[in-house]
């Protein structure tokens, strides 16, 4: 691929004996807006590392701009870094921090306010450029790493989870103003997260890194469709989705939940039925896996309300609207009844994380 | 559990450190025997307002009364209060039985009252099965519920929760939320829980006290406080996202009527305050939006397409100019392509004057 921005090509990296990443291979063609999303643990941070060049994998090849930079110091890659961390030079005021990166590159006066009006404007800073690190709160303090690590002027920057700890409401705006940035600058984003509501806020493209691996990529909705491993259900989606383990056997599934037909073919064993808590819905259908229910707990959102509900063998969420009247007064009475379409629920092999199939009718 | 019944009153409280006034002259109370959440953002005085209800901390001016007698300067051990902090109290190398029984033991109680409370605490925090283990074999929101056993136990007449949930390992958070809720729904005590989660928050609370820079500025259940905002502020900080705003150079008004012709058709009928409205409030999912053209329906470019709660879609729609979010199905969603046509109820505006107060 010749107009990738970003490709990496069977990278593999262990700890020792551990591995850490295994034969991992995607590419991002430029101008996109891509989220590597997965859950703590997986190795997101050891995959910024070696994009950047701060450490060696073992085999494997990083290509920049359709260039093999496998080899080449952090600093030739030219792509834009913005960490987790926004580690600024406290004596240095906000102006200055930003062109910091920019002097480095021996940047002239003219290219260095340029460049500091464009990004301040940009994470909407202006006003505190006079400022030190000292006086500025922790949402502003992350707006100026941003607005930083986006003052290097190149087509590619890479994105280290910089909303990690911030308070929702302070995610909420740098989400919008990220997103606003990616199109005004017309460049390469990607980004990496474990939160899967940024992920899907946030991403054109979503890559789902999972056992040291890219399990699944593609435009979001596509990818939130149609996952084809279990991992894809579980990182991307919010609340999570609900994984009941059984058996599949002559294309049966049993668990001790429910029981259904499905349309598997050529698998047998150990298996995960997956379904989204928006395709858990209350009352009952024919041709639907129906359940007695118990709420647990109603988590209130303000414009959804979570359900936790027992049912046997397991515990489902369910997501209703708050202006729902018929389903908040279902929820509150004792007997509830829920059913799930049988399209609605796939089938992953548990060993692998392959789908292999979806319910197609009552056993 | 049995509890003589107390409300909170505070009169003029007021809290500063050096120049910063972190609680601006609040007069407030908090009814007996109910939930009471303080949300807010950080630093917004909600946690310095708890600790001088819970006499940790000495108001700068300003008093408070338990019920009639009043406590400003009485020490926090004669309130006659539990408190449930952010990392659980508890004793390390002793079972859970023995860390409930210690503030009991202070109390000169009988055995068997002791032995009782124990057991019946234990059970109204589902913990019963693990009386005789060591602390240190649970995990930290099983501890965190110890912690609360430790604090009702000696049924004090107000319990205060100090962000209980925030540092607990996200795979015991819902446990310890649902488990809190199921408690609160049984004691009978007066319960103040500071937060700075609005889904703790909307969860747990009978009313929610929100607050900004040192004072509440509104209080209210959470479905009330949600879809009737007093301010703008409560209108933003609750919701995900929140509310969308439309401001003055988008309206057009009369003395008695409201418009905002490149959103909707209808005039909002507001009577003799229609002069005082300088923004509108609209939340995401109080838009509806089709694909189609409809009459009376206006029409919108759609900017961006992303995925949110429950796979909803959120849309962000360019009115010539006006961008605002909203929020459709996951069917409607995909449709969606660029360009949609879209209605407003009148019922779901909010309208705030120049100040960001409801009109």
């Amino acid at each position: 691929m010749t107009n990738s921005s970003l490709e990496i090509r069977e990278l593999s990296k262990s700890y020792g004996s551990k591995p850490i990443l295994s034969k991992l291979s995607f590419a991002i063609p430029s101008d996109d807006f891509a989220v590597i999303c997965g859950k703590p643990g997986n190795g997101k941070s050891v995959l910024v590392r070696l994009i950047m060049g701060l450490e060696e994998a073992d085999s494997g090849k990083v290509l920049v701009r359709g260039e093999d930079v496998t080899n080449s110091e952090p600093g030739s890659r030219n792509i834009g870094y913005i960490p987790q961390t926004f580690a600024l030079v406290p004596h240095f005021s906000v102006q200055k921090n930003i062109e910091y990166p920019l002097e480095l590159l021996n940047a002239s006066k003219e290219e260095k306010a340029e460049a500091v009006e464009r990004v301040a404007e940009l994470l909407k800073i202006t006003d505190l450029l006079a400022k030190k690190p000292e006086q500025l709160s922790g949402g502003q303090k992350q707006r100026v790493a941003i607005a930083r690590g986006l003052a290097k002027p190149t087509d590619v920057y890479l994105l280290d989870d910089p909303l990690v700890g911030l308070d929702f409401k302070l995610r909420e705006r740098l989400i919008d103003d990220l997103r606003v940035s990616q199109e005004k600058l017309g460049v390469t984003f990607l980004y990496v997260t474990s939160d899967s509501l940024e992920a899907l806020q946030l991403a054109k493209t979503v890559l789902v890194l999972a056992n040291g691996t890219i399990v699944q990529q593609g435009p979001l909705a596509d990818v939130y469709d149609n996952p084809t491993n279990i991992s894809t259900l579980d990182t991307l989606g919010f609340p999570e989705a609900n994984l009941i383990s059984g058996e599949v056997k002559n294309s049966v599934f049993e668990s001790s939940t429910f029981s259904i037909k499905t349309n598997i073919k050529g698998y047998s064993g150990p298996a995960v039925a997956g379904i989204r808590p928006e395709s858990v819905l209350l009352g009952k259908s024919p041709d639907a896996v129906v359940l007695k229910a118990q709420v647990t707990l109603m988590e209130n959102l303000g414009s959804e309300i979570v359900s936790y509900l027992k049912v046997p063998g397991t515990m489902l969420k369910l997501v209703v609207s708050r202006t729902d009247n018929e389903a908040i007064k279902a929820l509150n009475s004792n007997e509830l009844s829920i059913f799930m379409k049988l399209p609605s629920i796939k089938i992953f092999n548990k060993q692998s994380g392959q789908w292999v199939g979806n319910g197609v009718s009552l056993v | 559990m049995e509890s003589p019944l107390f409300d909170i009153k505070l009169n003029n409280l007021t809290k500063k450190f050096d120049s910063f006034t972190a609680v601006n002259n609040i007069n407030f109370t908090i009814p007996k025997s109910s939930v009471t959440v303080l949300l807010g953002p950080s630093g917004c005085g909600k946690t310095t307002l708890m600790r001088m209800i819970a006499g940790l901390e000495k108001p700068t001016s300003g008093s408070i009364f338990f019920e009639e007698h009043e406590v400003t300067r009485v020490s926090t051990r004669r309130r006659n209060l539990g408190m449930v902090f952010q990392y659980p109290v508890i004793y390390r190398g002793t079972s859970v039985k023995r860390n409930l029984e210690l503030p009991l033991l202070s109390e000169g109680l009988e055995k068997q009252v002791i032995n009782d409370r124990v057991h019946k605490v234990a059970e109204l925090l589902g913990i019963s099965d693990s009386l005789n283990k060591l602390v240190e074999e649970l995990d930290n929101g099983t501890r965190q519920k110890i912690a609360v056993g430790r604090a009702i136990a000696r049924e004090p007449n107000i319990i205060l929760f100090d962000e209980p949930i925030t540092n607990i390992d996200i795979n015991s958070k819902l446990e310890l939320k649902r488990s809190l809720k199921e408690l609160f729904g049984r004691l009978s005590q007066t319960i103040v829980y500071v937060t700075h989660d609005q889904t703790e928050a909307m969860t747990l609370a009978d009313q929610i006290a929100l607050m900004q820079d040192g004072v509440i500025t509104q209080c209210a259940p959470p479905s009330e406080i949600y879809s009737k905002p007093g301010n703008q502020f409560a209108g933003w900080f609750l919701g995900n996202p929140g509310m969308n705003f439309i401001d003055k150079k988008h309206l057009t008004k009369t003395d008695s009527t409201v418009g905002a012709p490149t959103l909707f058709s209808q005039t909002l009928r507001v009577g003799a305050r229609a002069r005082d409205v300088a923004v509108l409030g609209i939340r995401a999912e109080s838009v509806s939006v089709s694909t189609k053209e409809v009459s009376g329906a206006k029409p919108a470019r759609v900017l961006r397409k992303s995925l949110g709660i429950g796979g909803q879609y959120l849309l962000d729609l360019d009115y010539a100019g006006l961008v605002i979010k909203v929020r459709v199905s996951h069917a409607m969603g995909r449709e969606v392509s660029d360009k949609v046509w879209t209605t407003v109820d009148s019922d779901n505006i909010s309208l705030f004057d120049e100040n960001g107060v409801v009109v």
